[in-house]
């Protein structure tokens, strides 16, 4: 799937097909916000949580690998440098 | 570990995700009355439990796994676990956040379910009745009866 056949998809229906087939990447906390990251063929799926899993704010979605960035930011590489 | 008082049907869980523990903590509720939910917060901790049961402790009666922990991830423990008499027989699903045809050919090799974490919490009542249908008939008869 597309990046442009997945906007024209139903909030609902994007929600499925990133649940049968997201690949998860991250997790991360913004003020009151909790947003999830996943990998869907070429592009990105961020979903934004007001609360964990229960109530979702928005989706977004992009194919810029920028939106990995501040997930990465959040990985300690300390013990992988020796 | 977090273990409460009162022995009944043991489901075990290890995830290092304090939101995903009380999400499925908060799922079991409806079953309070027939289980007690005994979590672990990595792969190492999780091992360390399991292998310190013994006949005065209760067998869990399904282990719920997370695949990404750290230390020791759900698929090391899940092998880990299959070697260890008599966990062995004891039902195992991972649990995890990815839909990923490697990870569920993992679980299937190691005779265990698969379950995708919710994206909602609306699906989180049908994925707590997917992990019940893991265990024996008997254990599903005993935690389904008299729910809350």
């Amino acid at each position: 799937m597309r990046l442009s056949e997945f906007d024209l998809l139903s909030c609902e229906k994007q929600l499925t097909i990133l649940y049968q087939q997201g690949v998860y990447i991250g997790k991360r906390k913004v003020d009151e916000f909790t947003r999830l990251l996943f990998q869907l063929e070429s592009f990105y799926v961020e979903i934004t949580y007001i609360s964990y899993r229960l109530s979702i704010h928005k989706v977004s979605y992009c194919e810029s690998t920028s939106i990995l960035d501040p997930y990465l930011e959040q990985i300690d590489v300390k013990y992988l440098v020796t | 570990m977090v273990k409460s008082a009162t022995p009944k049907n043991i489901v075990f869980y290890a995830d290092d995700d304090a939101d995903d523990l009380e999400l499925v903590q908060e799922a079991f509720d409806r079953y309070t009355n027939n289980v007690e939910v005994i979590t672990a917060k990595d792969g190492v901790q999780a091992m360390s439990y399991l292998q310190s049961l013994n006949e005065q402790t209760p067998t869990p009666c399904l282990i719920i796994l997370d695949i990404n922990m750290p230390l020791l991830n759900g698929k090391d423990v899940l092998r880990r676990i299959k070697e260890l008499q008599p966990l062995a027989s004891v039902p195992v699903v991972l649990f995890s956040t990815s839909s990923s045809p490697l990870d569920k050919e993992f679980a299937k090799k190691y005779n265990a379910g698969f379950v995708t974490k919710p994206l909602d919490v609306s699906q989180m009542e049908i994925i707590t009745e997917l992990f019940i249908d893991h265990c024996s008939d008997e254990i599903k008869r005993s935690i389904r009866k008299h729910i809350k």
